[in-house]
């Protein structure tokens, strides 16, 4: 193929392209790019990743042709799809039933937001100088209600001399974690998961424990203050932070809760619009290439025959004769459109603007159909009609009685006249200059004995004919039957 | 009818014309059955008394006037008789089948009364509404005669 017919079929390729399948990108697009946005940070994500990766090997499977990789993949997706769906009830139902509907379609979540990391930090640092053991625990993405056993709701706004109060000894709920969510502690007194890890030093008690537990578990972050040596200890994911100061720990505290200070803020800002760009970006090159799989990868052929519609024809002429009344139409175009394609959104057109009066030949072009966006024409067939046109006219012409079959044996017809013995007609000067009588429909004789009279039809829809106004289009036949002499 | 005449043309019409035979008679005069309005007296010359159609002619009279005819009677003639003929003439016989010209036969009319006729030969696929026209020489149309050729 020469450059100059791969742009051709470029460009035909991009002139194909509906309103729809734009629409149909973005939409899903933006989809996509809500799921990454509403699920980012949990597992979920990675695991849709995982998914599309699994998706694309199915693809190109299909692409060269490898039968059963394609079929167990596509079983495997299938499988997976409703294994996320269960393994990852909770996060998907914190999102789901959570949020409000302007948070699902539109705002990009910033949870702890208003989670006063000041107060926290002073609150960590008045525990630990106190030797007062503590746990807390903040969440991420992930839903902790069943990690999180027993303790009682709470409702408290954070303060420093909360933290300290609930953790102080003569506190009944200080022996457990405190569930911080925003700018609250939700839950005291909860029990978390003890982890099973055997590399986590001697020193680290049952609350260090309780941390690694949760924080190996979910996305959550879990900060320990220490009841024997007053240090405080971050736990996220597998990794247990000691920290220095409270520096430390309001960065770490801003990271995880998506917020810091001013300058931290401005640039975690950039650096999360940048993200957000860059997987808006992906899931609609995602969404383009799964549509140009959809619909131009599954392309097919088909043909279909379509009424040929003659417009514009000079209201002084009629149309006499036409060498084809439909086209058959050779498409082509993805499977998806082709199946859900519709006769009535085809059409067939012949303009007679300039036609002349009698046989005129019109060569059918793309020009002449009209398609839904997507298809493409590749033959007409035929791909020549023949159109005569012509003034209309009228005669008057005799009427003859057209008899058929046979009389008895021993009958004679003898005469026959008609009323009237001329009709006027109208059509087409080309058919009228070549009739000289018209004819009744055929009269079988077989039921006829004695003389009588019939009313008969004239014999005109081949001709394309009418009785001009005013006549009627049955005659009056009266006729003689005798014996026939010997 | 002591004036007619026998013509025989049949033989060449049958080499002109494959599969059907003109014989050219003289007979009586009778009316056809879907006449049409035309004058019967044309010209100066000669006028119509009789046209019909029918199976034979036997004596110079038409025999089985009809206006359907069985394909099984083989042969149907077209018998004109013309009288105030006052010099030498020419008709035609035109034979049209639907509005298809089969045959045309030119014969002559002598004074003071003449009889003639054209006849063909039928065949399987005559079967239909035929006409005959009669033309004078100075090819104007005389009369029509209307008929069927019938199983």
């Amino acid at each position: 193929m020469t450059l100059y017919q791969r742009m051709n079929s470029f460009f035909a390729f991009l002139f194909s392209i509906r309103w729809q399948d734009i629409v149909d990108v973005l939409l899903n697009s933006y989809i996509l790019f809500r799921m990454y946005v509403l699920f980012r940070g949990t597992n979920v994500i990675r695991v849709l990743a995982g998914l599309a990766l699994l998706w694309i090997f199915q693809r190109m499977a299909v692409a060269l042709g490898l039968i059963v990789t394609s079929w167990a993949m596509q079983g495997i997706i299938a499988g997976a799809a409703l294994i996320i769906v269960i393994v990852f009830r909770n996060e998907i139902r914190s999102v789901l039933q959570a949020k409000n509907l302007r948070a699902l379609l539109w705002e990009v979540p910033r949870n702890a937001e208003m989670t006063p990391i000041d107060a926290i930090v002073q609150g960590v640092y008045e525990l630990a100088r106190h030797r007062i053991g503590a746990l807390m625990v903040f969440p991420g993405k992930e839903d902790l209600d069943e990690m999180i056993q027993g303790g009682l709701a709470w409702g408290g706004l954070v303060s420093k001399e909360m933290l300290v109060s609930i953790f102080w000894n003569g506190n009944p709920a200080h022996d457990g974690a405190a569930l911080i969510q925003g700018n609250r502690v939700t839950r005291v007194g909860g029990i978390l998961p003890l982890s099973l890890r055997e590399d986590m030093p001697k020193y680290y008690g049952t609350r260090h424990r309780a941390a690694a537990g949760l924080a190996e578990q979910t996305d959550a972050l879990v900060i320990v203050v220490s009841e024997e040596r007053g240090a405080v200890v971050a736990a996220k994911g597998s990794i247990f932070t000691p920290i220095e100061d409270n520096v430390a720990l309001e960065r770490i505290l801003g990271e995880h809760l998506g917020v810091g200070r001013e300058q931290r803020d401005h640039l975690n800002k950039r650096r999360e619009r940048k993200e957000l760009t860059a997987a808006a970006v992906i899931c609609v090159l995602c969404m383009a290439g799964v549509w140009f799989s959809f619909a131009k990868g599954m392309e097919t052929l088909t043909s279909i025959e379509v009424p040929l519609e003659y417009l514009n024809r000079d209201p002084q002429t009629q149309i006499q004769s036409t060498s084809v009344n439909t086209v058959r139409l050779h498409l082509s175009g993805s499977a998806a459109l082709i199946g859900s394609l519709r006769l009535d959104q085809v059409k067939a057109k012949l303009d007679l603007s300039h036609a002349a009066r009698g046989q005129n030949t019109f060569r059918l072009t793309n020009e002449n159909i009209a398609l839904p966006p997507g298809l493409r024409l590749n033959r007409i067939e035929p791909a020549e009609v023949k159109v005569t046109l012509d003034v209309p006219a009228t005669k008057e012409v005799p009427v003859q009685v057209d008899w058929a079959g046979a009389l008895s044996p021993g009958l004679t017809l003898e005469s026959a006249s008609v009323t009237p013995g001329k009709v006027k007609l109208t059509g087409a000067q080309r058919v009228l200059d070549h009739i000289d009588t018209v004819y009744t429909e055929k009269v079988p004789l077989e039921n006829l004995k004695t003389s009588g009279q019939l009313d008969v039809p004239l014999a005109l829809q081949s001709l394309g004919l009418k009785v001009a106004e005013g006549g009627k289009e049955k005659v009056e036949v009266s006729f003689a039957i005798g014996p026939r002499p010997n | 009818m002591t004036k007619a005449r026998l013509i025989s043309a049949v033989k060449m019409q049958a080499l002109l014309i494959p599969f059907m035979w003109i014989c050219l008679l003289a007979g009586g005069a009778e009316q056809g059955y879907a006449a049409d309005a035309s004058p019967e007296v044309t010209g100066h010359t000669i006028r119509l008394a009789r046209a019909v159609m029918c199976e034979s002619i036997d004596g110079y009279e038409p025999k089985y006037i009809a206006v359907a005819f069985s394909i099984n009677a083989g042969r149907i003639s077209c018998y004109t008789l013309f009288e105030d003929v006052d010099e030498t003439t020419v008709v035609d016989h035109k034979w049209y089948r639907k509005d298809e010209l089969v045959t045309s036969k030119r014969l002559t009319i002598k004074p003071p009364k003449w009889a003639t006729y054209s006849s063909i030969q039928l065949r399987e696929e005559d079967k239909g509404p035929w006409r005959v026209e009669i033309w004078n020489a100075q090819s104007r149309l005389i009369k029509t005669l209307r008929f069927s050729v019938i199983d």
